[in-house]
C-alpha cells in the first residue's frame, strides 16, 4: 500500500495499531523467530508494556533489536504507522532504561573511541587504497573537490567488501569525476548507533563528518552504502544545503546515461537484489537497473519478490550485532529466493547486503557468487 | 502437566515466558481487563508451536489425555477471541504450518498448508497461472485455514461460493490426537470443519479448488447521491449475468473516516457531518475472459450512479485489502459485522444514518455483496481505547448495530467468544443442537477451543448481555456524541 505513514507518538501509534497481522506476514525476522514477540505487532505490544511501567527484561526487549528495519511492515500497514519511526523511538526508550543488548554497548565504545562500529584504528580506514596496484599518489585524499565519497565503515574495514570501494574509485576515475575520500577524517555516520536508539550518542559522529565535508567544498557527497546515505539525508542534510546527496547508482546511472563509461560485453545472467534502505526506504529502484540496462551483455532476470516487495539481507538495524545467527537465516532464506531465478549472479547495491547475502550463499546456494553493482560495473569497464 | 514432559515437541517449540503468553491472550479486538479478567482465564499456560502436522496431532493427543485446553491460532485476525483462550491451557500457534503448495493443473486444485496467508497463496498460484477463486479482506494476514475455519466469505464469494464450497478435502488433527482426511463423503464429512471455529480440531491441510488467472479485469466507481438508489443498484448487480467477481459499497460515514483518519477520499463531503449525507460509493469489479468482462461492463450502464474515472476505480481496488486505515480516525474503532439479506441493504443503510444522525455520532459502513441475495455488512465508529469507562461504552454500542441488522434479517459474523451472546439470531435451535451432537462426539473431553461457540459464557447471557449492552450503549451516546 503506497501512501504516507504517520507517527504521532509512541502510545499514540500503539493505540493505532490494529492488531491485523499484516505487518506480521512480511517480517523477515519473525520469519525466522516464530513466536509472537519477534512480530512487529508483538514488538508494538512490547514497546507498550514498557511505557506502561511492565516490568521487562533485557532477554525479553531483545525482541525489538530482532529487526533490520527493512521497513516491510511500513509498507504493508494498513492503519500507515510509520514502524521505522516507532522501532528507532521505541529503541531509545529501551536504553533509557538500560535494557538494550549488551553487544551494542560495545559498539558504541567503538565509535567514541575510534570512530568506527569495529574499533578498528581509524587511521586505518583508508588502508584498503594502499593495497590497490593503480592507486594515485594522493591516494585520492584531496583538499577540494566536487565530490566527496563516503566509503562507510563496512566498505572502509570489513575485507568481503573492500573491494567495493576500490571499485568504486576506479569507475569514478574512468568517468573523470572530481571526487576525494576522507581518509581517516570520516568517521562513522552514525547511523548504527541511531538504529540502537543512541540518537544522543550519534551527534558528535555528525558533527565531525559535517566540518570535513564542509572543509572539502563539495557540491556532491556519494555513498556505496543505503543506510549512511538515509543518515545523511535525515541527519545531516539540513545543515548542508544546496549538497546533492546520492547513492552510488543515481550518480552511476548519470555517468552512464552520459555515456562517460566505456564498457565492454560481459556476458552474464544476473539477479539484483533491492537493499531494502535504497530501495522500499529511500525509493531508489530505477537507478540500479538503468545502470544494469547499460552494461551491455548483461541479462537481468527479476525475482518475483522486487522493488517495493524486495526481501531482506538481514544485515540492518543492527541486527548482526544482536544475533548473528538470525542474521544469517533471513539471509539464507533470501539467498535461496533471489537463486531461484537460476542466475549464477547476486547483484545488489549495498556493502552490507554483499557481506549478509555472500554468507547465505555459502549456506545455501555454493555455486552463487554475490556482487555490489559497482563491482560488476569496474569488471565490464573497457579501459 | 509439566512441558519438559510433552513428548516429540522440541523443546523450543514450547514456552512458558510470562509476556510471550501476554501477547497470546488477545486477537484484533482490545477490550478493557475489567471486561475479561473477571470471566476468563485469556492468558495461556503455554504457548506451543509445533512444526508439522504430527507434532500438532502429538500435542492434542497429550492434552486430551490431560484435559487441557487447546486454543488454535494462526494469524488470530478475528475480533471475537476465536483464537484467544477462555480457560488458560495450551495456545497451539500452527504458523510454522505454512506454504506446502502443490497445485494440480489438470484438477485445477491446490493443496496448501493452512497457516499460509490469502495473499501469499494467491501470489504463488498467480506465477504459475491460476488465481484463488475468493478471499477475505484480510488477505494479506489471513490464513486458508483460519478463513475455513471462519465464515469463508469475501471478495471474489459473489461469483464463486464461499470458500466452503471450494474445498476439496481437508487434514484435520482431531480432539483423539488422530490425523484425518475429511471429505464431503468422509465420516465426519469436511463441511462439519467449515466455521467450527477451531472447536473440533485443528486444520493441517487444505485441498480446495482454483480458477484460471483471470485474462482480463475491469473495476468501476460510482458515486451515488442516495442510500435507497445505492442500495437498490448492488442488489441487481449481485444477480447480474456475467456476475462481477466483487462488488463492495461504502457510505459517507465511512468515506468520513478515511478523511477523518488523513486519507484522500473519491467523493467530496460537506465540511459538517451533520446533517449525515446520503451519499454513497459503488465499486464494481469484473474478473475473467475479455468477452465476460466486457459483457459485464455493458451492463453497467444501467447503473444509477454517477461513474467516477477509471483512475479512481482501480485504486479504490487497490485498496479492497485497506480498509482497516480508517482506524486511524480513533485511535481505536470499533464495529459490527453482519451477513444481511441483501435486498434489506437500502433499509439497513438508511437505518445506520438514521441512527448517525439522531445519536449525532459517526457511524460508517461499508461491505461487499456475497451471494446474490448476501451482503457482509460492516459498521464502525471511532472511539479510544485509553480511556477506559468511554471505551467500555462504546463497546455496548454495538449491540445497537446488530440490533439494527436483526430488525432487517441480519445476524452477526462469526461467533467465537463475543458474538455468542447472540447464538438465538445465529442457530435455530435444531442446528445449535445438531452442532452441539457433532461437538460431544468429536471432542468428548471439550478441549478444543472450550468456551466458544456452543454456548455463552455467563456475562454474555442474552439476558445479562442485552441489559449490560443496552445501558453502556445509551452511555456510548450520551459520551461519545460529535462536536457541532
Amino acid at each position: 500500500m503506497k501512501d504516507q505513514a504517520f507517527f504521532e507518538g509512541l502510545m499514540a501509534e500503539a493505540a493505532i495499531c490494529a492488531y491485523c497481522g499484516y505487518c506480521r506476514a512480511v517480517c523477515p525476522t519473525y520469519a525466522g523467530v516464530g513466536w509472537e514477540s519477534c512480530s512487529p505487532r508483538g514488538r508494538i505490544q512490547l514497546t507498550r508494556l514498557l511505557l506502561e511501567g511492565t516490568p521487562l527484561t533485557r532477554d525479553q526487549m531483545t525482541r525489538l533489536y530482532q529487526c533490520t528495519l527493512c521497513g516491510h511492515c511500513t509498507q504493508v500497514c494498513p492503519t500507515r504507522i510509520d514502524l521505522r519511526r516507532f522501532w528507532l523511538e521505541a529503541r531509545k526508550q529501551t536504553v533509557a532504561r538500560e535494557l538494550s543488548p549488551q553487544g551494542l554497548a560495545a559498539a558504541r565504545d567503538n565509535v567514541a573511541k575510534t570512530g568506527n562500529v569495529y574499533g578498528y584504528p581509524n587511521d586505518e580506514r583508508a588502508g584498503w587504497v594502499e593495497y590497490m596496484n593503480d592507486a594515485p599518489a594522493d591516494l585520492y585524499q584531496r583538499d577540494q573537490a566536487g565530490v566527496v565519497y563516503f566509503v562507510g565503515c563496512s566498505s572502509s574495514f570489513s575485507p568481503r567488501v573492500q573491494h567495493i570501494a576500490e571499485s568504486f574509485v576506479r569507475v569514478l576515475d574512468a568517468a573523470g569525476v572530481d571526487f576525494t575520500i576522507l581518509g581517516e577524517g570520516e568517521v562513522c555516520c552514525g547511523f548504527p548507533l541511531l538504529a540502537a536508539g543512541m540518537h544522543d550518542q550519534a551527534q558528535a559522529v555528525i558533527e565531525h563528518n559535517l566540518e570535513r565535508v564542509r572543509a572539502i567544498g563539495a557540491t556532491t557527497i556519494v555513498f556505496n552504502c543505503p543506510a549512511c546515505r538515509m543518515m545523511w539525508l535525515e541527519e545531516y542534510a539540513r545543515h548542508l544545503p544546496g549538497v546533492r546527496l546520492l547513492h552510488s547508482t543515481e550518480l552511476l546511472a548519470e555517468l552512464t546515461a552520459a555515456q562517460r563509461l566505456p564498457m565492454k560485453d560481459v556476458n552474464r545472467i544476473v539477479t539484483y537484489h533491492d537493499p531494502c534502505d535504497l530501495a522500499r526506504n529511500s525509493g531508489v529502484y530505477d537507478a540500479p537497473r538503468a545502470v544494469l540496462a547499460a552494461i551491455p551483455g548483461l541479462q537481468l532476470v527479476e525475482v518475483h519478490e522486487r522493488r517495493e516487495r524486495g526481501l531482506c539481507c538481514g544485515g540492518g538495524g543492527d541486527l548482526e550485532m544482536v544475533d548473528t545467527a538470525l542474521s544469517g537465516r533471513v539471509a539464507a532464506r533470501t539467498v535461496s529466493k533471489l537463486a531461484g531465478t537460476g542466475a549464477q549472479t547476486i547483484v545488489t547495491a549495498c556493502p552490507q547486503c554483499v557481506r549478509t547475502l555472500t554468507r547465505g550463499a555459502e549456506q545455501t546456494a555454493p555455486d552463487v557468487t554475490v556482487k555490489d553493482i559497482v563491482e560488476l560495473l569496474d569488471e565490464a569497464l573497457d579501459r | 502437566m509439566p512441558l519438559t514432559q510433552l513428548a516429540g515437541i522440541p523443546a523450543d517449540r514450547v514456552t512458558e515466558d510470562a509476556i510471550e503468553r501476554k501477547l497470546y491472550s488477545r486477537d484484533l479486538a482490545s477490550v478493557p481487563a475489567i471486561m475479561v479478567k473477571p470471566f476468563f482465564r485469556t492468558l495461556p499456560d503455554a504457548v506451543i508451536r509445533p512444526g508439522n502436522a504430527e507434532q500438532v496431532a502429538e500435542t492434542i493427543r497429550q492434552a486430551a489425555r490431560e484435559r487441557i485446553p487447546v486454543t488454535p491460532r494462526a494469524a488470530a485476525s478475528t475480533s471475537y477471541y476465536n483464537s484467544v483462550p477462555v480457560r488458560g491451557g495450551w495456545v497451539l500457534d500452527v504458523n510454522d504450518l505454512r506454504d506446502g503448495i502443490e497445485l494440480d493443473t489438470e484438477r485445477q486444485t491446490v493443496r496448501v498448508l493452512p497457516a499460509t496467508t490469502w495473499f501469499d497463496l494467491d501470489d504463488v498460484l498467480q506465477q504459475k497461472g491460476f488465481a484463488v477463486k475468493s478471499y477475505p479482506s484480510s488477505a494479506v494476514s489471513a490464513t486458508v485455514g483460519g478463513w475455513v475455519s471462519m465464515q469463508g466469505h469475501g471478495m471474489g464469494s459473489l461469483k464463486y461460493g464461499g470458500v466452503g464450497e471450494q474445498l476439496v478435502s481437508l487434514q484435520v488433527a482431531l480432539p483423539s490426537g488422530e490425523l484425518v482426511t475429511v471429505t464431503r463423503e468422509s465420516d465426519p464429512p469436511l463441511d462439519w470443519f467449515v466455521a467450527a471455529e477451531g472447536t473440533l480440531g485443528v486444520i493441517t491441510q487444505v485441498e480446495l479448488t482454483v480458477r484460471p488467472r483471470p485474462a482480463a479485469e475491469s473495476h468501476h466507481l460510482f458515486a451515488f447521491d442516495d442510500l435507497n438508489t445505492l442500495g437498490r443498484n448492488v442488489v441487481s448487480l449481485a444477480c447480474a449475468e456475467p456476475r462481477p467477481f466483487t462488488i463492495f459499497f461504502a457510505d459517507s460515514g465511512y468515506l468520513r473516516l478515511l478523511a477523518r483518519a488523513g486519507f484522500h477520499i473519491p467523493l467530496d463531503l460537506p465540511q459538517s457531518h451533520f446533517p449525515v449525507s446520503e451519499k454513497g460509493l459503488l465499486l464494481v469489479s469484473f474478473q475473467g475472459e475479455p468477452s465476460e468482462v466486457n459483457q459485464g461492463k455493458d451492463r453497467l450502464t444501467r447503473v444509477a450512479g454517477c461513474e467516477l474515472s477509471s483512475d479512481l476505480a482501480l485504486e479504490e481496488w487497490n485498496l479492497r485489502l485497506y480498509h482497516l486505515r480508517a482506524k486511524r480516525a480513533g485511535p481505536s474503532l470499533l464495529a459490527a459485522e453482519s451477513w444481511l439479506p441483501i435486498d434489506a441493504l437500502h433499509h439497513y443503510l438508511k437505518s445506520v444514518r438514521t441512527l448517525a444522525e439522531r445519536s449525532r455520532l459517526l457511524i460508517g459502513t461499508y461491505g461487499l455483496a456475497v451471494a446474490p441475495n448476501m451482503a457482509l455488512v460492516m459498521s464502525l465508529y471511532p472511539t479510544d481505547e485509553r480511556h477506559t469507562v468511554k471505551y467500555l461504552a462504546a463497546l455496548g454500542f454495538t449491540k445497537r448495530l446488530h440490533d439494527l441488522a436483526a430488525r432487517y434479517g441480519g445476524r452477526p459474523y462469526g461467533v467465537g467468544l463475543w458474538n455468542s451472546a447472540y447464538l438465538p439470531r445465529l442457530f435455530s435451535r435444531t442446528r445449535l443442537d445438531e452442532l452441539k451432537r457433532r461437538k460431544a462426539r468429536l471432542d468428548p473431553s471439550g478441549i478444543m477451543n472450550p468456551g466458544k461457540l456452543y454456548q455463552a459464557p455467563f456475562p454474555l447471557w442474552p439476558i445479562t448481555f442485552g441489559i449490560g449492552a443496552t445501558v453502556l450503549g445509551a452511555a456510548h451516546i450520551a459520551l461519545g456524541r460529535e462536536g457541532p
